[in-house]
């Protein structure tokens, strides 16, 4: 019976290796390349204890807390600071490649009929998810492996075998665990959609309760999955304890979504799809309203969940913008007025260290809608579409005008919760007006983006990929561009670049007008390639 | 005759160094269903889509209502409704919501007739379009464009999913169509369905219209296969003017196939033979397809 259930799941294996082959190796080679370039450059620039030090004071902050995670005592070399700095934001990486390739694997190939197609042969029940699960062991632990061995290539000074393996397999493993959440996920939704927004559910509670119970109380963070990866305590005392706790929870995890999946039907979750209106209501009318429906659920999502992110971070401005706790002696040397104005240039640094990561963030959906004119076409749902008399300049227009607005919104509802955190933590909380100026000054450099987005699914479709390779790059450059002491040049190769410091500083009104003028540029090629071409 | 709806002439289209289309060319007027057929591949719904201007011509001109597909779009999608082969929509709507939908995209509004053929496809509205089975996804593309007002019709293949049922009610809806004076392009492989319900067919092969006209005058190009006994022999039969492939078969019957052309001499000779038993079997549409569609050389060149 459990034989007849996996019949060619090692075919199926082998078959979707071949197929995903390249997104497979492109996610491999561009993680480990990434963590290994790293780590040589952590190499080369805390050489010294002087250096190592100078970056221990940031990086024990609150404010370096809630973005990279807890730094342990007693700290020595550059390989305790690389592990400590780096096990999170590979993590997050890890999360986003297991989400994207096991929910397309799975739902995907479900929604387009492949699924059942395949099924029609002698194949077993669950072999299509054992095939996923077996593919994500191989590439999760393939670039673990290749973790370990760029560790040791890397030579930072510090590092011991056990705990390059520790550290990479540890990853590897993390990211293992997130595929299966997203497994479990595909079995209770029955389309892509739910199960990537549910999957996203799970890591931001996650990723919130990690970064709250960093800075409050860091035994705490043993209770959180995510947390896990903080804890392998690399290079001091090796501790696989958290590797053997996510493998448990990701056997429990596959377990359940086997169970699940025996018992669903093809194209059918827990949760069934429930019957929709007779008649469309009298707001969906049009192009515009219709595009908005569609991406309803993405923005109400994202506003929401962006909205508790941004609160808190605000809610750790009390933590992060008291100099005092980490300074007592300062108490007698400065007065009250310069001890509020030091802590509160410290929050602005951090919401400036902040501020791409909302710009990112509240970019993806926005570039989603913009890529749904792409995938909506190969889908074929615009095929009727386009024999009415709508017009490709509007529906274009349409698309990016709906794209603005999600990414706009979910941007200003980040920026106010963070004000929000802020009011409800701080006896003297910042200023509306701080955050607003901040947004003012992200709004041309998104747009940016956006026009970048659009001029791409307007000429050349097929490089859509391209656009997330950008954002990434942009967030990799802002996010570790101090921590890796990079020249200037990376940073101005986004348009992020060019407002960096803002609300440190204040962006100034010409970089906003040529930013601005960029975006329009862009935005109108797209148009002019949408317009002309043939559509598919 | 009046002005054609659709005038295409000589119109090309490329992928790349591919040619989908090398030289299609014919005419749609008001009031008439035209058959558009050929073997998969052919180019039917390439053509089709450029006339929506979803694909741009690579060469040659192609209008409908005597303007440009590409440039005109807009306009001249005002007046026309489309049912494509397969019918993709957006999951999360359900089949009513599309519907109004595509209406109020064209400009109008969901009417009793809306209402009439809903009962009449028997389709459920409320249903999200991720659960409808292929038939119903092509029944709610069908009914937006029945009730659609519109002065030209497109259907690629609309029937492809439907049961015997449906398609019965498919075809007294064209046909009522046609009443109002409308003009219908539909390509479609079920032969009977093109048989029954177009005026005039256009024949497509390899990016190529190969024929155009009405069934009358196609049947006109083939042969009649003709099964008979006489009391007399006849020696002569293979070789008379039009005639082919004499076989004898049991019982003392012979069958022969004719040019229709031939018919009046070769009937004249077997009548002098004294004719006992003569049953003609009128060239079927699959017959005449069947020369058009099988590519295989010799066919094209012994057909003609
Ligand atoms: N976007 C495209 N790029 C390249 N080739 C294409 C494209 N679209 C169609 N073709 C090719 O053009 C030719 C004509 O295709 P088309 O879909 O028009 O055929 P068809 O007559 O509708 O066939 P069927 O009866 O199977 O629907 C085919 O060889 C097809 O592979
Ligand atoms: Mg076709």
């Amino acid at each position: 019976m459990l034989s007849n259930n996996f019949t060619k799941t090692a075919f199926l294996t082998r078959f979707s290796l071949r197929k995903n082959w390249l997104k497979l190796t492109i996610w491999a080679v561009a993680m480990a390349g990434l963590f290994t370039a790293i780590a040589a450059k952590f190499t080369s620039i805390y050489s010294n204890q002087a250096a190592i030090d100078s970056v221990m004071e940031t990086l024990k902050s609150p404010a370096m807390t809630a973005l990279f995670g807890k730094m342990p005592s007693g700290v020595s070399t550059s390989a305790d600071i690389f592990a400590a700095e780096m096990t999170v934001f590979m993590a997050i990486m890890a999360v986003v490649m297991n989400y994207s390739i096991v929910i397309k694997n799975l739902r995907g190939e479900e929604e387009t009929g492949i699924t059942e197609i395949i099924r029609a042969h002698a194949v077993g029940k669950l072999s299509l998810l054992g095939a996923t699960m077996i593919e994500a062991i191989i590439l999760n632990l393939g670039i673990g492996l290749l973790y370990s061995l760029g560790l040791s290539v890397a030579n930072l000074s510090g590092t011991d075998l056990n705990g390059n393996f520790l550290l990479g397999l540890g990853l590897g493993f993390a990211g293992l665990m997130f595929s299966s959440i997203a497994a479990l996920m595909s079995q209770i939704v029955d389309n892509a959609r739910s199960s990537t927004i549910l999957s996203y559910l799970v890591f931001g509670i996650m990723y919130i309760a990690r970064m709250t119970t960093d800075i409050s109380d860091p035994k705490q963070t043993w209770w959180v999955p995510f947390g896990w990866v903080e804890k392998f305590s690399t290079y001091k005392n090796n501790d696989w304890t958290p590797v053997l706790l996510m493998i448990i929870f990701t056997i429990i995890a596959f377990a359940l979504a086997f169970f699940i999946n025996s018992k669903r039907d093809v194209n059918a979750g827990l949760i069934a799809t429930r019957p929709g209106k007779k008649q469309a209501s009298v707001f969906l009318n049009g192009t515009f309203s219709l595009f908005l429906k569609l991406h309803k659920t993405s923005i109400i999502v994202w506003t929401i969940g962006l909205l508790i992110l941004g609160f808190t971070y605000g809610s750790i401005f009390s933590d992060i913008g008291d100099i005092i706790k980490t300074n007592p002696a300062l108490e007698q040397m400065l007065g009250k007025s310069a001890i509020h104005s030091a802590n509160v240039a410290i929050i602005k640094q951090f919401i400036s260290m902040l501020m791409i990561i909302f710009a990112v963030l509240s970019l993806i959906p926005g570039i989603q809608t913009i890529h749904d004119l792409k995938t909506s076409e190969n889908k074929g749902y615009l095929e009727m579409v386009h024999a009415k008399p709508v017009g490709r300049s509007k529906l274009y227009l349409n698309a990016i005008t709906v794209a603005t607005i999600t990414t706009l919104l979910v941007l200003a509802a980040t920026l106010y919760g963070l004000y929000l955190g802020g009011v409800y933590s701080m006896k003297d909380p910042l200023p509306l007006k701080t955050f607003a100026k901040a947004y003012a000054a992200y709004i041309s450099p998104t747009l940016i983006m956006l026009g970048l987005t659009a001029a791409i699914i307007g000429t050349a479709p097929k490089l859509s990929i391209l656009n997330y390779l950008y954002l990434t790059a942009a967030l990799i450059i802002q996010y570790f561009g101090k921590l890796l002491k990079l020249p200037d040049w990376p940073e101005k190769l986004t348009p992020f670049g060019y407002i960096a410091q803002v609300p440190v500083k204040t962006a100034d009104p010409e970089t906003i007008i040529w930013q601005l003028a960029i975006a329009v540029i862009l935005f109108g090629i797209g148009y002019i390639g949408y317009t002309r071409r043939d559509l598919k | 005759m009046t002005t054609p709806i659709l005038h295409i002439e000589h119109l090309q289209k490329n992928f790349g160094k591919f040619q989908a289309l090398k030289d299609v060319t014919f005419d749609v007027y008001p009031g008439e269903v035209f058959g558009f057929i050929g073997p998969n591949g052919a180019g039917k719904s390439t053509t089709i889509r450029t006339l929506l201007g979803i694909l741009k011509a690579s060469a040659g001109s192609a209008t409908i209502f005597g303007q440009d597909v590409f440039k005109d779009a807009v306009s001249i999608h005002k007046r026309i409704a489309y049912v494509p082969g397969d019918v993709y929509l957006w999951p999360n709507l359900s089949g009513g919501e599309i519907i109004d939908l595509f209406l109020k995209l064209s400009g109008d509004k969901h009417s009793d007739k809306t209402d009439q053929l809903i009962k009449r496809f028997q389709l459920d509205p409320t249903k999200k379009a991720r659960t409808y089975s292929k038939g119903n996804r092509q029944k709610v593309a069908l009914i937006a464009a029945f009730s659609t007002e519109a002065d030209f019709y497109i259907f690629d293949e609309p029937t492809s999913g439907l049961d015997p049922l449906n398609e019965e009610y498919f075809q007294k809806s064209v046909a009522e169509l046609k009443k109002q004076g409308k003009a219908v392009l539909l390509s479609s492989h079920i032969l009977s369905e093109v048989e029954k319900m177009c005026d005039r067919i256009g024949i497509i092969r390899d990016g190529q219209i190969v024929e155009t006209g009405t069934l009358a005058e196609m049947r006109h190009l083939t042969r009649t296969v003709i099964t008979f006994k006489t009391m007399d022999d006849t020696p002569e039969l293979a070789s008379l003017n039009g005639v082919h492939n004499v076989e004898d078969q049991p019982n003392g019957r012979q069958t022969f196939s004719v040019d229709t052309e031939q018919m009046p001499e070769v009937i004249d000779y077997l009548a002098q033979r004294q004719i006992v038993e003569l049953q003609s079997t009128p060239p079927t549409l699959e017959d005449l397809f069947m020369r058009y569609y099988d590519t295989s050389e010799e066919n094209i060149a012994e057909g003609k």
